[in-house]
C-alpha cells in the first residue's frame, strides 16, 4: 500500500539546510498497524506529513497504492487525502464554534458524497466513537477525550483506507488515552491501516510493528508480539 | 465543494462574529447609501429642472444673439460678457409675418436693486411685451398683467414675483398700486405672479420683476436690441419647419448667405431639454463619483478585516486542506464571505439611502411646497448599488482569499 525508497526531506532557510529525512526506506501493507517512534527532531513527524500527503519529499520515491506522489498534482493529493486518508491530530483541530455534527461533516463537504447521504454517514461515524448523544453539542464544550473521539469520527467519516494519527494521546489523561487507542485498535481490527506517531512506548505497543527513527534515518523496524503487550496494558 | 455548502459555511462564519461583520459592513453601507442618495437627488433635480422647462410649453422657440454653439454646449454670448446686438425690432416684425409662428415676444434683461421704503433686494428684471405672459404661462396671483398699451406707452408699471412681494411689503401689506424703485426709476406694482421657485434658464421667478420692454430698453438699459426673442410655433406646423422658417427670415434680415456666419442661435424646447439633461446627468455622475470614494474606503476596510480573518483562521484553513479542501475550495469560501459582506452592506445601504431620500423629499416639500420637488429613486441606482457592492466584494476579497487558498497545510496546522 505504501512504498517509500530512499526518502529525503530538506528544509532550506536562508543559508541553512536542515536534512529532516536522510534516505528512509520501508513498505507498509494494507491493514497494518504501525507506530513510528523517536526522540524530538528524529524526523518522525516529517515522515508522517509526507506519508499523509501533507508535504512532498525533496528526494527518493513514494508510491501510495501503486501511484507515485511525483506524478500527482496538488489537487490530486487533496483528493486522495479526502478519499483514502483520515487524520487524527494531537491538538484535535476541531472548530470549537461548530457542533460535533458539523465538525465530522467537514471532510464530506469536499467529497462527492451527496448531501442526502451525509447525515447517515456522520451519524454512523459519531455512533462508532460512542458520542451520539453529543451530536449537536458545540465541540468547544467537550472534554479532551471526547474531542479526540470526535476527531476520530471525522477521520472515519469518508471511510478511508488509512488513518494517520499524530500523537493522538499526547494531550489526554491516561484513561482517555487508553480509550482512544482502543478505538484505533478496533479500526485496525476492522481492516484499516493505522499509522501512528508517538513518543510513548505504551501507546506505540498497540501497533503490530514499530519503526524507530533517529536523526532522520530509520533506526529499527520491528514487528512486536502484540497480544501479549496489550494484555499487559489492560 | 458544492456552492450551497460554501454559502452555508460562509454564512456561519459571518454570523459567528456578528458585531465584527456589522462593523465591517458599515463602510460599504455608507458608501452605497451615499452613491444612492446623490444619484437620487441628482435625478430629482434633473426632473425638477426639466419639468420647469417643459412647463413653459413644448412649442416655444428661443432665439438668442451670437453664433450657434454647434454640437457641444457653450453658454450664451451674453453670459460670457459679449454684447451682441444682432436681434432687433425688424426681426420681431419679420417673424410676426411668418404663418408658422403664432406669437413673438422679445425680451431684455438685467440685474438691479429694487427698493420699497427701507426694504431692498438685488433681483433680475426683464423687459417684456404683454404677449410674454401667455407664451410663458406666467399667471397672475394678485392684480393683473400689463397690456400692449402699457408697453406701447412705456408706462411705469411692474409685475413682481411672490417672494419679492413678501420681502418688500411683508405679508400684511398688499403690493398692488405701491411704487417701487428700480435703478432709481419708479414703477407702480400692478400685479404679483402666482408661482415662485426657479423658472426656466435658472431665473428665480419668485424674485423676478417684469416691466414693459420699452421702458427697460430706453430708461434702464439704454439699448435698442433684445437679449432673447421667444417665438411660439403654430400647432398646425411642425416645430422644425417653424425653426427653419425663422432661420430663413433672420438670415434674410441680417444679410447672411453663409450659414456658418449666422449671428443668432435658435433652440427649441427639445434642444434645451437635451442640453440641460446632459448637464444634469454629468453633474449626477460627478456626484456619484465623489460618493464612490467612500465606497472604496469601505472596500479597503473589508479587505483589511478579511486579511485579519484569514490570519485568525489559519489553523482552520490547515485542517480543511488536510481533510481534502483544495486551494480553490478555500479561495471560494473566503471570497463568498467577502461578497456576502459587501452585498449585505449594499442591500442595507440601498434601504438606508431610500429612507434618507424619502426624508429629503418630505423635508423639502414641507418647507418649500411650491418647489415641486419629486421623489426619485431610480431603479438604475438600485441595480448599480447591488452590482457595485457585489463587485467590491470580489475586488477587495480576492487578495485575502487567494492568500488563504495558498496557505501551506503543514504551516497552517502548526500556526499558534
Amino acid at each position: 500500500m505504501i512504498e517509500i525508497h530512499d526518502l529525503q526531506k530538506e528544509y532550506v532557510e536562508e543559508e541553512t539546510t536542515t536534512r529532516a529525512l536522510r534516505g528512509v526506506t520501508f513498505t507498509i501493507e494494507k491493514g497494518e498497524f504501525i507506530s513510528i517512534m523517536g526522540p524530538s527532531g528524529s524526523g518522525k513527524s516529517t515522515l508522517l506529513q509526507i506519508l499523509s500527503f501533507l508535504d512532498r519529499p525533496t528526494g527518493g520515491s513514494y508510491k501510495f497504492q501503486g501511484k507515485s506522489i511525483d506524478d500527482m498534482t496538488d489537487q490530486e493529493l487533496a483528493h486522495v487525502r479526502n478519499k483514502d486518508m483520515g487524520f487524527v491530530f494531537q491538538s484535535f483541530n476541531l472548530l470549537s464554534r461548530l457542533t460535533v455534527y458539523d465538525n465530522v461533516e467537514i471532510p464530506l463537504l469536499y467529497s462527492d458524497v451527496l448531501p442526502a447521504k451525509r447525515r447517515t454517514l456522520v451519524e454512523e461515524a459519531v455512533r462508532s466513537v460512542g458520542l451520539e448523544e453529543k451530536l449537536h453539542t458545540e465541540a468547544g464544550k467537550l472534554s479532551g477525550g471526547q474531542k479526540q473521539r470526535v476527531a476520530i469520527a471525522r477521520a472515519l467519516v469518508t471511510d478511508p483506507n488509512v488513518i494517520f494519527a499524530d500523537e493522538p494521546t499526547g494531550n489526554l489523561d491516561s484513561q482517555s488515552g487508553l480509550q482512544i487507542m482502543e478505538i484505533l485498535e478496533s479500526l485496525h481490527n476492522k481492516g484499516r491501516t493505522v499509522i501512528l506517531v508517538t513518543h510513548e512506548t505504551q501507546t506505540a505497543e498497540f501497533a503490530d510493528r514499530i519503526i524507530r527513527m533517529k536523526d532522520g534515518m530509520l533506526e529499527s523496524d520491528k514487528a512486536i508480539a502484540v497480544d501479549r503487550v496489550r494484555d499487559n496494558l489492560k | 465543494m458544492l456552492l450551497r455548502d460554501a454559502f452555508k459555511t460562509a454564512t456561519r462564519s459571518l454570523t459567528h462574529g456578528k458585531m465584527r461583520s456589522v462593523l465591517t459592513m458599515l463602510g460599504v453601507v455608507i458608501g452605497i447609501s451615499s452613491v444612492i442618495i446623490l444619484m437620487s437627488i441628482g435625478q430629482s433635480a434633473q426632473n425638477l429642472i426639466l419639468s420647469q422647462v417643459q412647463s413653459v410649453g413644448s412649442n416655444l422657440i428661443f432665439i438668442t444673439p451670437g453664433a450657434p454653439s454647434g454640437k457641444g454646449f457653450s453658454p450664451p454670448a451674453s453670459v460670457q460678457g459679449i454684447v451682441i446686438t444682432s436681434l432687433r425690432q425688424q426681426d420681431v416684425d419679420a417673424l410676426q409675418r411668418e404663418p408658422s409662428i403664432t406669437a413673438v415676444a422679445p425680451l431684455t434683461s438685467g440685474q438691479a436693486e429694487v427698493v420699497y421704503g427701507n426694504n431692498n433686494k438685488t433681483v433680475s428684471y426683464q423687459g417684456v411685451t404683454a404677449d410674454m405672459f401667455p407664451i410663458r404661462n406666467l399667471t397672475i396671483g394678485e392684480g393683473f398683467a400689463f397690456t400692449k398699451g402699457d408697453v406701447d406707452s412705456a408706462n411705469h408699471v411692474a409685475v413682481i414675483g411672490p417672494d419679492l412681494a413678501k420681502t418688500l411689503f411683508g405679508s400684511a401689506l398688499s403690493p398692488i398700486n405701491k411704487t417701487i424703485r428700480l435703478k432709481n426709476v419708479s414703477f407702480r406694482v400692478i400685479g404679483v405672479l402666482s408661482k415662485g421657485g426657479a423658472g426656466p434658464f435658472g431665473v428665480d421667478q419668485g424674485n423676478l420683476v417684469l416691466i414693459p420692454l420699452t421702458i427697460a430698453q430706453k430708461q434702464l438699459l439704454g439699448i435698442s436690441h433684445f437679449n432673447t426673442i421667444i417665438a411660439e410655433a403654430s400647432p398646425s406646423y411642425d416645430i422644425n419647419f417653424a425653426k427653419s422658417r425663422i432661420t430663413f427670415a433672420l438670415r434674410q434680415n441680417h444679410g447672411i448667405t453663409d450659414p456658418a456666419k449666422d449671428d443668432f442661435n435658435i433652440q427649441t424646447q427639445a434642444d434645451i431639454l437635451s442640453i440641460l439633461g446632459n448637464i444634469t446627468s454629468i453633474l449626477t455622475l460627478f456626484l456619484a463619483a465623489i460618493a464612490s470614494i467612500s465606497l472604496i474606503v469601505g472596500g479597503i476596510g473589508i479587505m483589511n478585516i478579511m486579511l485579519v480573518t484569514v490570519t485568525e483562521r489559519t489553523r482552520e484553513i490547515g485542517l480543511r486542506k488536510a481533510v481534502g479542501a483544495t486551494d480553490n475550495d478555500i479561495l471560494q469560501q473566503f471570497l463568498i464571505e467577502s461578497v456576502l459582506l459587501t452585498f449585505a452592506g449594499g442591500v442595507i445601504g440601498i434601504a438606508f439611502g431610500a429612507v434618507i431620500v424619502g426624508a429629503i423629499y418630505f423635508g423639502i416639500n414641507t418647507f418649500n411646497p411650491t418647489l415641486g420637488w419629486v421623489f426619485a429613486f431610480p431603479l438604475s441606482s438600485v441595480i448599480l448599488g447591488l452590482l457595485v457592492s457585489g463587485i467590491a466584494g470580489i475586488v477587495f476579497g480576492i487578495y485575502p482569499a487567494r492568500k488563504a487558498g495558498k496557505k501551506n497545510p503543514i504551516d497552517a496546522l502548526r500556526y499558534e
